[in-house]
């Protein structure tokens, strides 16, 4: 019996689908090179190969393998011809929102986003509960965003009530939205539905411009990012990461405290780090307060992603194919006492990686705070 | 193929209060959602009409606010959407409910299928379904979890999910079947849809237009009373925590599996 | 006003096989003790191929057994069985019918009310009788956190289907009643659908529908034995958290989470798991949570109604050892 070759199909150049995306992602300028597929952190455990799926692109193809990018920007930053490849992967995968052919379980995300406002299902009346003991002034034009993570995981909630403890030992009148605030889109934009993302960022535009908000600090690097770019479409406010605020308030001796002197290596979140080029802000703080820095190898724009970003923490990873562990070791190999990072995704996916087994994982915020007077 | 599926717009759950002195059940400050099954039961109707062609329309039965939830499942795929909405309608229980939608159906075009989903989260009765096909005079198929085409159009296959396990059933159409929760992962709404969705003209449907026997309708038509409410929501989960040895422990523990046990459906 | 005494109580006995499923045998003890309260007669309805099998519902105290026996009745099927049963309501009017909550009792029972055109109070909890003698059903809803008491006070037969396990198991004791058979009037167009297939429950692991799950997690060290044990003996599922999962101690699918599967047991016992909230999202809807964790500050505790602080090898030995007893 002969078996039918697939390779008989003939390959056909899908033109409009690929002007479509060379239009937003400049595509049309990858000469093949392969820089990227050399700087993906998947390319040794996968067989992800991030030059083979912009060329299948070309042809009209979606590689299956987009769904396991972490949209970490590594091969953003290598490319030598300014391809947005974090880009094209969320195109192609809004492609696949068209043709229903998305990673079970995406759908249900969604839904939970839609009608909860949140990425866990949780009920949106107990959005508030991150506040436990903190008192908010709820005055001014500062609007402390916590997002979903940091307002419903015990772990992350500890990360905003350390920022909303800063703010108020600094003096600073800020709101925050409580009950009402809903996710910042970043989720669904990972994922490539853009339809939600730009309707969350309206929804957000207009709780913003009701409540007179000018600034927006982010607990989460990737509401940061998601709020910054969504939001100046609409001549939004202003929006910074914690991290910068933070810094300009100890800096003009707002907040002041050292913590036990110990050292600690700095994660760069790849949200806060490679795509919005954040990197001193945290560094300063943690020394500022007393600590000392140790740099991992891989540090600032050459930052191992956790690998929670992309929609990732939203779909299983085979143990064998994530790259939180490789990333503990690293830091564990610094000598460091702590490992602190300030993106909510980092720290539970070195939670779940076991990291605090080998170093213990902490948030920035919540060293600052821990020797912070006002 | 015709396909018309029930929804229903519900309270959240966790936000429905019942004021102690009046006996009544407080939904003014309830956020609302489309009932869960009942997405379900619209990713049913969406598949097998994707799979052997035909017309899906959601049918719903309220207040005119609950509009813009009909125009979510337009978004989703539904080709049209009627809204029931009358105060004579209200108060309705299931009898009155289920007349009140099998009555509507020869009005908007009739249906080879109806799809509901296995029960609301408000009510929870799960009588709707099987109430609207005796009114229809219909064959029915409660607890579907799938359903394929049967040989020559005049059938389905509805696979059911019994207690002992799962029963395939051919059913003569018309049909009204109703869909477990959770029985597929409901598709998301297509954005490129959005603007028929917001456009689509919603049909409204009140009495007037609805006809029917009024003593079959709304609170007065309902042969169920609430003879009284009460709240047994726990206020979260209880958190205590023990510090015993491991017997006391292990007692503790079997005294909550017994109280459990009590009370297990 | 419609009083109860008018008529008698029935009780509809599902069948399976030759056997009567265990909420009907409830439903009997409880209507004999309501039917005593209010001196009317009681009548086991049963609805089959043949009859003979109802002969066994004499041991549990009716004053009839009704069997309606036609080959279109050989499996159920809600349009055949609500015309022969609604036959016979019309002929005795009996005043209240009562049906087991389970799914084929609810498939019948939306129908048969709306042949007979009253009211039907479903997946009743708890079951009164107001001052005029009509049933308050006590039904679940808002997903159970309010309870509502609904009756019919103006058409009969008040019909009401309760859950499995609210009334206690009678004893069987000695025959009583007498058993009629009757063959209904019903032709093939009394049938709306036919049984083509039946697979009975596998083991393919459903977690979703559990209604106790023993969770085992990153405390167990990989000795899932105790947890198996226990989530035996209580006729519930092992689940997992995903650290339990990736070390490859129990399958994939017994994992319970953001990324695993969404779980509304009863009753769900967590020893060993921390509590971070990709798991505890996947527990949220459980009724009951208890936690067994060494760590008196792990999250778990603020998810669980009980909390044990203790090493769960211990714990666990110790439960096996006092529910085997």
């Amino acid at each position: 019996m002969v078996e039918e070759s697939k390779s008989s199909v003939p390959i056909r150049f899908d033109d409009e689908a690929w002007e479509a995306l060379a239009a937003t992602t400049n595509a049309n300028r990858c000469f093949q090179c392969g820089t990227c597929t050399a700087a993906c952190p998947l390319a040794d455990s996968t067989p992800m190969r991030v030059r083979a799926l912009i060329r299948r692109a070309q042809f009209g193809e979606t590689d299956p393998l987009i769904w396991k990018c972490m949209t970490c920007a590594e091969c953003n930053a290598s490319c030598p011809r300014g391809v947005d490849i974090v880009g094209l992967v969320r195109h192609l995968r809004q492609e696949k929102w068209r043709t229903r052919e998305v990673p079970k379980g995406l759908p249900t995300l969604l839904w939970g986003i839609y009608s909860d406002g949140n990425t866990f299902h949780l009920p949106p009346k107990d959005r508030a509960a991150w506040m436990k003991d903190v008192k908010v002034p709820g005055r001014g034009s500062t609007l402390l965003y916590v997002g979903c993570t940091a307002s419903y995981d015990p772990r992350a909630q500890r990360t905003a009530r350390s920022v909303a403890k800063l703010l108020n030992l600094a003096g600073v009148e800020f709101q925050v939205m409580g009950t009402d605030e809903v996710c910042c889109g970043e989720a669904a934009r990972s994922v490539g539905n853009v339809g939600l993302y730009d309707d969350l960022q309206q929804r957000n535009s207009d709780a913003f411009r009701k409540r007179g908000v000018e600034r927006v600090i982010t607990i989460s690097p990737h509401s940061f990012d998601a709020l910054k770019v969504g939001q100046s479409k609409y001549g939004g406010p202003q929006v910074v990461h914690y991290t910068q605020a933070l810094e300009e308030l100890v800096d003009s001796g707002k907040v002041v405290g050292t913590v036990e002197k110990r050292t600690v290596t700095y994660h760069d979140p790849c949200y806060l780090g490679r795509h919005q080029g954040v990197f001193e802000p945290p560094r300063r703080l943690l020394e500022l307060s007393g600590l000392t820095l140790v740099e991992m190898a891989n540090n600032r724009a050459q930052s191992l992603c956790c690998g929670g970003g992309g929609g990732r923490m939203w779909m299983e990873t085979d143990p064998l194919e994530r790259p939180g562990s490789r990333r503990v070791s690293e830091a564990a190999g610094t000598g460091a006492d702590l490992l602190a990072t300030a993106c909510p995704y980092c720290i539970s996916v070195f939670e779940s990686e076991r990291g605090s087994e080998v170093i213990p994982v902490t948030d920035v915020a919540e060293l600052v705070a821990s020797g912070a007077k006002g | 193929m015709r396909i018309v599926v029930c929804m229903k717009v519900v309270p959240r759950p966790e936000e429905v209060k019942v004021n102690l002195e009046t006996k009544t059940l407080d939904r003014a400050g309830a956020r609302s959602v489309l009932n869960s099954a009942d997405m379900n039961a619209l990713e049913t109707a969406l598949a097998f009409r994707d799979a052997h062609g035909g017309t899906v329309a959601v049918l719903s039965m309220g207040p005119p606010q609950f509009e813009p939830y009909l125009r979510v499942a337009l978004a989703v795929g539904a080709d049209e959407a009627i809204l029931l909405s009358d105060r004579a309608f209200g108060g309705a229980d299931t009898l009155a409910t289920s007349y009140t939608l099998a009555t509507a159906l020869p009005k908007i075009g009739g249906a080879d299928l109806v799809v509901c989903g296995e029960e609301s989260s408000d009510g929870g009765t799960s009588q709707v379904p099987p109430s609207i096909a005796e009114w229809l005079d219909a064959s029915q198929a409660t607890y579907v979890e799938r359903i394929v085409a049967g040989k020559d159009g005049t059938t389905v296959l509805a696979t059911r999910a019994l207690e002992d396990g799962k029963e395939t059933v051919e059913l003569v159409l018309p049909a009204v079947i109703s869909v477990v929760v959770g029985s597929n992962e409901p598709r998301f709404i297509d954005y490129d849809r959005w603007a028929f969705a917001q456009s689509a003209k919603v049909k409204v449907l009140d009495f007037a237009a609805l006809g029917g026997d009024p003593q079959y309708l709304g609170l007065q038509g309902s042969p169920t009373r609430v003879a009284g409410l009460r709240e047994v929501r726990k206020p979260g989960r209880r958190r205590e925590l023990v510090t015993v040895t491991a017997d006391e422990a292990a007692f503790r523990i079997k005294a909550e599996i017994e109280r459990v046990g009590r009370v297990r459906s | 006003m419609i009083d109860v005494r008018e008529g008698g109580i029935w009780v509809y006995a599902e069948r399976r096989g030759d056997s009567f499923l265990p909420v009907s045998l409830e439903l009997m003890g409880k209507a004999r003790e309501i039917a005593d309260r209010l001196g009317v007669e009681l009548t086991a309805l049963t609805v089959g191929r043949d009859g003979g099998a109802g002969a066994q519902l004499r041991r549990y105290g009716p004053d009839h057994v009704l069997e309606l026996a036609h080959p279109l009745l050989t499996t159920y099927d809600a349009k055949a069985y609500a015309t022969a049963i609604s036959a016979e309501l019309r002929r005795s009017k009996p005043s209240t019918l009562l049906l087991g909550a389970t799914r084929n009792g609810q498939d019948l029972a939306g129908r048969l009310a709306i042949r007979m055109r009253t009211g039907l109070t479903a997946h009743v909890t708890a079951l009164e009788l107001d001052d005029r003698q009509n049933l308050i059903g006590w039904v679940p809803g808002f997903g159970g956190g309010i309870e509502a008491g609904v009756s019919c006070p103006v058409r009969r037969p008040q019909m009401v289907t309760v859950k499995p396990g609210v009334f206690p198991l009678p004893e069987s004791g000695t025959p009583t009643g007498d058993v009629t058979k009757v063959v209904p009037e019903l032709s093939e167009k009394d049938v709306g659908s036919r049984r083509i297939s039946f697979e009975p429950k596998g083991s393919t692991v459903d977690l979703t529908r559990a209604g106790v799950i023993v969770v085992g997690g990153r405390g167990t060290g990989g000795d899932f034995t105790r947890i198996e044990r226990l989530a035996h003996l209580l006729g519930g599922e092992v689940g997992a958290t995903r650290v339990a999962t990736d070390a490859g101690w129990v399958e994939r699918d017994r994992m319970i989470g953001q990324t695993g599967v969404i779980t509304h047991p009863e009753l769900a016992l967590v020893f060993g798991a921390s509590g971070a909230v990709q798991f505890t999202v996947g527990i949220e809807g459980a009724n009951t949570v208890i936690a067994v964790n060494r760590d008196p500050a792990a999250p778990i505790f603020d998810h669980a109604d009980l909390g044990i602080v203790g090493d769960l090898g211990p714990v666990v030995d110790s439960l096996l050892r006092a529910l085997a007893a």
